[in-house]
């Protein structure tokens, strides 16, 4: 079996999503969208267009373009009366009292309209991954019943598709949030689409979910908030220029664009801007539509949508008999949830609980579809939640800073080595002292452990090769080793526990580091420009060792001189950073200056100056001078 | 149990009771390492994905600036239309802001493409509405109320058109 996916298939839009290495991902399609329009166009040509292609052409062709086939799947003909009143496009009675649309002469089953839609999905998706998709699982809303839950597979048949289960939209969004894994929950699914409003009240335990009662309002959503804006704004119009916006096709169009626009504005901002230039002309010239619009006017304009919310809400809760207070999770579903009235009126009716949202709301039901979809593809054994690492870690290298080994939220398990050395000459032990924290300075973050290297061959300073690793394995479990490359010595020591801090203690630590990062930055320059300054000071005396009588004498006191300086700097800890950095200047080109006044070891020393061993510009190289300090 | 040593190779007889469990253990072992592998494979697939979606990124960063764009570009087709062919200053100084934003267009691949007269193609074309026409033949654009663009050989924007009507 290949990948399996999520669909949900929606009255007015459809999203597909799949499991990629245990995460939830939506799929775009062939259009580049993450939605497609749940519509099929039947053309005179013979085309069936689907999605946003089918919607161009509607217009033209509303008898023969098939939208909201959702409300009529698997209902009798004599149920579907009152929808049948809303839909441009003719249905009919088949055999039995089924529901058929005329299109063009020829009978449709809405599972076969369906099926079309679904199979440009698979289309698509098949696309996208690069890989034949034969497996999926099709959400329905909470109240069909067995007739539509049996259509709707029959679509997925129709489409070429292996329906591995027919889940309700509420709990795939109970699914998108992990909420089966966290023992036994009573959970509020508050979905509000595009046109259609759906509750519903469910239970879960050992991850097994059970629906207690659904209500809503099959014909609200977020168009009827767009209409309420494109009618207040054109008789705002209609006041002050004696012009209908309405009547003509396309300042409505663009008058229904804005109007969309600005209600998902005001969901961000407290006021928005609506313009349309030459919107419409007359006799006296061209007309502009310029008007503000603020939250608390869109609110006072859709305030009785609001309440209708209210009605549904109360049911179900009182069919499921609970109170709101007994309430464990609400989740909201659909783009209009993002409405600040909408939400505002969700946590007062379920007694000020916040709402899960931090899931996209237009695609948490096809995320929650792709997560099922993964369990019965076998590839899911219980979803894996992989852990982050808090905090930075690290060791505290030459100068007191703190190099950072593995960033903070790095996904665990992790694993990351880097190579250090000795400070100064003859040293034949390292201390490695290793930091969790986000600090530029080793002081100012949290002390992990201690421990020491010895047994290092004595050599001349940043000669040896200490390779560090950090290894945190799934469980949060750190282990840090020092290994001498030389002679193969090791030594580590085991941390236990560092994933596990309260969050307050790393929000402090983070916050704090964010303070602090003009000062940090500061003293992380001090010591860059201080280790900088020695580095090149010490090369430039073995240089001058090395060249003996060679050196000309004037450039021998020049150096001397900016030696004995910087050996000074650095001994008291000075903070010039300027002065350092030009006294290192100053003393790499009295450096090249040697190298290339030597003939005899020109090159190499010339690669040796400004190799990765002593190049002052410290910051990222391969081999980073450590602090590692010796035995008093 | 009991063991023999046959070519410096010892044979272990095991009781029956661990082979069941050597059994689970290799069964488990063959559905990690299976998982392991599909993770693996996931990954690749999804640094392949990647590679694509980030050379797609910076268009769709444009593009979405680009649309915006369009909409300003859109008020100067009706204000020109609006002024018509006036020789004022105004007028030219308009009309040469406007030949301005559609060289910035070009520069960026978006040209604008002609929609009257051509047959109806929702791929290219969203109809607003339908109108008896004289001039075109039924199922042909009759008149374009906002340009479309395409953005190279994709259609960036479609065009909001008005079709001649069948009789």
């Amino acid at each position: 079996m290949g990948k399996a996916i999520g669909i949900d298939l929606g009255t007015t839009n459809s999203v597909v999503a799949v499991m990629e290495g245990g995460k939830p991902t939506v799929i775009i399609n062939s259009e580049g969208n993450r939605l497609t329009p749940s519509v099929v166009g039947f053309t005179a040509a013979g085309e069936r267009l689907v999605g946003q292609l089918a919607k161009r052409q509607a217009v033209l062709n509303p008898e023969n373009t098939i939208s909201s086939a959702k409300r009529f799947i698997g209902r009798r003909f004599s149920e579907v009366q009152a929808e049948i009143k809303n839909v441009p496009y003719q249905v009919v009675a088949g055999t039995d009292d089924a529901v058929r649309f005329l299109v063009m002469g020829k009978q449709y089953p809405p599972e076969e309209v369906s099926a079309i839609v679904l199979r440009r999905l698979v289309e698509d998706a098949a696309k996208y991954l690069g890989e034949k998709i034969t497996d999926a699982v099709i959400t329905v809303p909470a109240y069909f019943n067995d007739a539509q839950r049996q259509a709707t597979q029959d679509a997925g048949k129709i489409a070429g598709l292996n329906v591995l289960r027919i889940i309700n939209e509420p709990t795939a969004a109970a699914l998108a949030y992990g909420l089966d894994k966290k023992g036994n929950e009573t959970i509020l699914v508050f979905d509000l689409g595009g046109g259609t409003f759906d509750v519903s009240v469910l239970d879960v335990g050992d991850g097994i979910f059970e629906v207690h009662s659904t209500a809503g309002d099959t014909h609200l959503g977020g168009d009827d908030f767009d209409k309420r804006l494109v009618d207040w704004i054109a008789e705002e119009f209609l006041r002050d220029h004696a012009i209908d916006l309405r009547k003509d096709r396309q300042s409505l169009q663009r008058l229904s664009e804005a109007a969309e626009k600005a209600k998902i504005e005001l969901s961000g901002a407290l006021e928005t801007n609506i313009n349309l230039p030459f919107v419409t002309a007359n006799t006296s010239g061209p007309k502009h539509l310029e008007m503000k619009l603020s939250r608390a006017k869109f609110d006072q304009l859709t305030s009785d949508l609001v309440e209708r919310c209210k009605g549904p809400v109360e049911r179900a809760l009182a069919d499921a008999k609970i109170q709101a207070s007994q309430l464990d999770e609400v989740i909201l579903v659909g783009g209009s949830t993002r409405i600040p009235a909408v939400q505002t009126l969700v946590r007062r009716l379920t007694g000020g609980k916040e709402p899960n949202q931090s899931v996209n709301p237009d695609e948490v039901v096809a995320i929650g579809a792709a997560i099922q979809a993964g369990v019965l593809a076998g590839e899911v054994k219980g979803v894996v939640l992989l852990d982050v690492t808090p905090l930075s870690l690290g060791l505290e290298t030459l100068g007191g800073v703190m190099t950072k080994l593995i960033e903070r939220n790095t996904t665990i398990p992790a694993r990351k080595a880097e190579t250090f050395s000795t400070a100064e000459d003859n040293q034949t032990a390292v201390d490695v002292h290793a930091l969790q924290g986000e600090r530029e300075l080793a002081r100012d973050n949290r002390t992990l452990g201690h421990f020491r290297l010895e047994g290092i061959k004595a050599a001349r300073r940043g000669a040896a090769q200490v390779e560090v690793t950090f290894d945190i394995d799934a469980n949060g479990v750190l282990t840090v080793t020092a290994k001498d490359k030389e002679t193969g010595k090791e030594q580590k020591i085991t941390v236990a526990g560092s994933t596990q801090l309260p969050k307050e203690e790393i929000e402090r630590m983070v916050k704090d580091a964010q303070a602090h990062v003009e000062d940090d930055k500061r003293r992380r320059d001090e010591v860059s420009a201080r280790n900088g300054a020695d580095a090149i000071a010490y090369e430039v005396e073995k240089q001058i060792r090395d060249l003996g009588d060679k050196v000309p004498a004037n450039e021998k006191a020049r150096a001397e001189q900016l030696i004995t300086q910087i050996r000074e700097l650095v001994k008291n800890e000075s903070t010039d950073v300027p002065r350092m950095r030009e006294s290192t200047s100053d003393l790499q080109q009295l450096a090249h200056a040697l190298a290339a006044a030597d003939p005899r070891k020109g090159s190499a020393s010339a690669a040796h100056a400004g190799g990765p061993n002593s190049a002052p510009q410290a910051a990222a190289e391969e081999v980073i001078d450590a602090e590692f300090k010796q035995t008093k | 149990m009991s063991s023999s040593d046959i070519n410096g190779k010892t044979i272990v007889d095991v009781p029956p009771i661990q082979q069941s469990e050597i059994d689970l253990v290799r069964e488990q072992l063959r559905s990690e390492h299976d998982m392991y592998l599909r993770s693996l494979a996931d990954f690749d697939n999804y640094r392949r994905r990647m590679e694509r979606d980030v050379a797609g990124a910076v268009d769709r960063g444009k593009r979405s600036l680009i649309l915006g764009f369009l909409e300003v570009v859109d008020s100067f087709d009706r204000a020109l239309l609006q002024v018509g062919n006036a020789a004022t200053p105004l007028v030219e100084g308009l009309a040469a802001v406007h030949r301005k934003t559609l060289a910035l267009l070009e520069a960026q691949g978006v040209t604008p493409y002609h929609s009257v007269g051509e047959t109806f193609n929702p791929a290219l074309h969203e109809a607003v509405a339908s109108v008896p026409s004289t001039q075109h033949p039924p199922g042909v654009v009759a008149d374009e109320l906002r340009r479309g663009y395409k953005i190279g050989d994709t259609v960036l924007r479609p065009a909001h058109v008005r079709v001649s009507q069948q009789p």
